[in-house]
């Protein structure tokens, strides 16, 4: 190893990881949302990301909108875009056996992103509006990165003071516990599902609106969120909502720091091994969770 | 009886016409024909893994890729004659298939599948990183020099073998048992059915068709780079092909892959993003409207073996 | 030296302990009895000694050897069988086929031990229909001479009255008795006490995963704790 370690790229990596990753932690929650009311494993989850990113631009692009602005608006459209999927063709597979939802999201991520090819072609669109860093000591911070990271982390926030304060939330947690309780104590629990699916496209629709800002967007970019999702929730533990935290911010640091040694391709197969080993070793997580 | 000898004698029509077809089909003709065998090996060695253990492999077409980029290096590098060189493509998917498989076939059903999507990414990155080796992002050329016609005859070869151990697979217990690990796992394991030495065998045996093809149809294009063999929509359309014609049967990949190739080559080809978009429609409606596929619809309404 | 030997056994989920220091041990060629109020552990016993789950703590012997952390299919292979409660053949296989993918060896040996087995429970004329459309109490029935197919020595029924009609479970009971007296072990959990007190030798209780009593029908009966158990003080 060629590389010298100074406390400040030390600084920079960690802080950096954390930026990066609570923006996955954002956009985790929403697909383990999915999986732990539901059980239900949700491909489609990336392109959800990405039509919100898709959103923001068209906002920008067209009316001139603050980027920022367009948060409630995508996560809006993409709750609906998630409701109705869910009442249509997801409800049909919640009991199905897991091979059943797994091709059926599949298959809805394939036509999505497809449609985003025809709608938008293959061009790629940016949303030139924030540019440059600050520095704050040694270290420089993207300011983009820095806005999506508060943004990201008050989301998220709000959404776990959603699950434990409100009724919805607590409805929505227990009928993750456990669907037959749940509907025992009068829980409309189709209901949970069509709330819970929204709630998860609307979150992945912020991280499409956050990112849309500092990467380039096109059709297929969603894929690796889908991916990075999963990873974030098996290093968190699935079923485990507060575990897709912690999974979301390790990952962040991970890819800080095998990019310091690695270059970029090589880490995303840094990710992929990981993710792996993960499964391995614990089915279940690495910060425990359910049994499944 | 008589109908599985009518069954037989119009296979034997068939292979005797397309064994001879290149003699007077067109140019265009035959690279189509060759490009059907190529789907039907993919389909049906896809759904010796897939349709049968019901362990969803999203990232099948890594095996393809090896196997393309094997017989490249062997071909361009150490200027091996192609037939070998594919056979060496099929070699390479499977010890690629055991590499991945003993880590990934311990997971459960929906984490293998989920470990196979990102399988692609992280192949076409190291195809990438290894550039000395496969050319990088400036891919591999072969030498020109058109070997259509025997391809031809070598990718049939190929999807009748593949076709032929799919056969063997379904009918013998071996088979019986792959289908109790997608029927019932737990209780599989429970009456002494080793599932993880059997999802392996099949994994692996399912790596070895498009190893093979992803050599011929390197050496057909002439030219291959990461983009080229890795795409995500030959593992889509492998999945949708056999899907659509009928999941864990012999023919039922078959038939698939047939009417969704002819689809695509006459309707839909110059509008690619459509006809992925249809692909995709296409799943949804058959896991939600018919999830035994065509074949299965057939299989219920003439009452035909299970084993077709 | 008995055939089955738990010592100790030890099994939670989470902050639950399902099966709490038991030990029990089967001789040769008897009919045992697990009973208990519903979440006392029983299947989670039954899941232990199969294999379905890895025991925190205690062993698991069986004819001499350490079973404990075994993967299910080698315990299988070894001569433990096991129904499940929840009626688990395989519905896209026929129930010739259910029986037959059991087996290793010649397929024409393993045939006609199937159709015997299915004659056995006089469902021979379904032998080639697919599992998943036979009846509730047809399925029961492959699914017990399923178990039958590799001869194990040690036979584990979980619940094996469950939902079936009287005649069908005389039948049942009648093979049991029968596998009895050819020299297997039968270990059976279930809640019909009147199947329970016919036909076992023997009864262990289990409560909240611990053990609370061990012997005779009669005597299991009579115990306070046991009685406390169930119906509470």
């Amino acid at each position: 190893m060629n590389v010298v370690l100074t406390p400040a790229m030390l600084g920079q990596v960690v802080v950096s990881g954390l930026l990066a990753g609570a923006l996955y932690s954002m956009v985790a929650l929403g697909l383990a949302l999915i999986f732990g009311v539901m059980r239900v494993i949700n491909i489609a989850h990336g392109p959800m990301l990405m039509l919100g990113a898709y959103t923001t631009w068209i906002l920008f692009d067209r009316f001139g909108m603050n980027p920022y602005l367009t948060l409630p608006v995508s996560a809006a459209v993409m709750f609906l875009l998630g409701a109705l999927l869910q009442r249509t063709l997801v409800f049909r597979v919640v009991d199905a056996p897991e091979l059943s939802s797994l091709l059926l999201t599949f298959g809805v991520s394939i036509a999505l992103v497809n449609i985003a090819q025809l709608v938008f072609t293959s061009d790629l669109r940016s949303v030139e509006f924030l540019t440059g860093s600050i520095a704050l000591g040694p270290i420089a911070l993207s300011k983009s990165r820095l806005i999506a990271c508060a943004f990201a982390a008050a989301i998220t926030a709000l959404a776990f003071l959603f699950l434990q304060k409100t009724r919805l939330g607590k409805a929505i947690r227990a009928t993750s516990q456990s669907r037959e309780v749940a509907m025992v104590c009068g829980i409309d629990v189709q209901r949970i599902h069509l709330i819970s699916f929204g709630i998860a496209c609307a979150l992945a629709a912020c991280g499409g609106t956050l990112v849309a800002v500092m990467v380039a967007i096109q059709p297929e970019m969603g894929q690796i969120w889908t991916f990075k999702s999963f990873l974030v929730i098996v290093l968190g533990g699935a079923g485990n909502y507060p575990g897709a935290l912690l999974g979301g911010l390790l990952l962040g640091l991970i890819e800080q720091l095998s990019s310091l040694f690695l270059t970029t391709q090589l880490s995303e197969a840094v990710a992929y091994v990981l993710l792996v080993l993960a499964l391995l070793v614990r089915p279940s997580g690495l910060l425990g969770g359910r049994q499944t | 009886m008589t109908r599985g000898r009518t069954f037989v004698g119009a296979l034997a029509l068939l292979a005797v016409a397309l064994a001879v077809y290149p003699l007077f089909g067109t140019g265009y003709g035959v690279r189509s024909m060759l490009q059907l065998f190529m789907w039907v090996a993919l389909a049906s060695s896809w759904n010796l893994i897939s349709g049968l253990t019901g362990y969803v492999s999203f990232g099948h077409v890594a095996f393809f890729g090896a196997g393309a980029y094997t017989t490249g290096i062997l071909v361009t590098g150490a200027g091996w004659p192609w037939p070998a060189a594919a056979l060496a493509g099929g070699v390479a998917g499977a010890v690629l298939a055991l590499l991945i498989g003993v880590p990934c076939l311990r997971l459960k059903g929906p984490y293998f599948a989920i470990a196979m999507l990102g399988l692609n990414e992280v192949l076409r990155a190291l195809v990438s990183y290894f550039e000395g080796l496969t050319g990088g992002g400036n891919g591999l050329s072969f030498p020109t020099r058109h070997a259509t016609v025997p391809i031809y005859y070598a990718m049939a070869f190929t999807a009748a073998v593949v076709i032929g151990m799919t056969y063997l697979v379904i009918t013998s217990r071996f088979g019986l048992r792959l289908m109790t690990i997608r029927e019932d796992e737990v209780a599989a394991e429970a009456m002494g059915i080793d599932t993880f030495r059997h999802k392996l065998y099949a994994f692996l045996l399912s790596a070895v068709g498009p190893g093979i093809v992803g050599g011929l149809a390197a050496r057909d294009q002439g030219y291959i780079e990461p983009m080229s063999v890795f795409p995500l929509a030959t593992t889509i359309t492998m999945i949708v092909m056999v899907l659509f014609g009928g999941k864990g049967t012999v023919w039922g990949p078959v038939l698939g892959a047939v009417l969704l190739f002819v689809f695509q080559e006459v309707v839909w080809s110059h509008f690619i993003y459509l006809h992925q978009l249809l692909f995709g429609a296409i799943i949804v409606a058959v896991v939600l409207l018919m999830p035994r596929g065509v074949l299965g619809l057939l299989q219920i309404r003439y009452r035909l073996p299970r084993t077709i | 030296m008995a055939m089955l030997e738990v010592r100790g056994v030890r099994k939670s989920f989470g902050g639950v302990t399902a099966v709490s220091d038991v030990s029990l041990a089967l001789e040769t060629g008897h009919i045992y009895g697990l009973i208990g109020p519903n979440g006392s552990g029983k299947t989670t016993l039954f899941n232990c000694i199969t294999g379905l789950e890895r025991p925190e703590a205690g062993t698991i012997v069986f004819e001499g050897q350490r079973i404990d952390g075994w993967k299910p299919h080698r315990v299988a292979q070894r001569g433990v069988g096991r129904t499940f409660q929840v009626i688990r053949v395989f519905p896209e296989l026929t129930a010739l086929e259910n029986l037959m993918v059991v087996t290793r060896g010649p397929r024409a040996e393993a045939e006609a031990r199937a159709l015997e087995l299915l004659r056995f429970v006089k469902l021979e004329r379904l032998a080639g229909e697919y599992a998943g459309n036979l009846s509730y109490g047809q399925q029961k029935l492959v699914e017990f001479v399923r178990v039958l197919m590799t001869d194990p020595s040690l036979i584990l029924l979980d619940e094996p009255a469950a939902g079936v009609n009287r005649t069908l479970l005389n039948d049942l009971l009648e093979a049991v008795g029968r596998l009895r007296d050819r020299g297997k072990t039968v270990l059976l959990v279930e809640h019909d006490m009147k199947v329970v007190m016919g036909l076992c030798e023997t009864v262990f209780v289990l409560d909240h995963g611990e053990k609370i009593a061990e012997g005779a029908p009669g005597a299991i009966q009579a115990d306070e704790r046991v009685i406390e158990a169930y119906f509470g003080r």
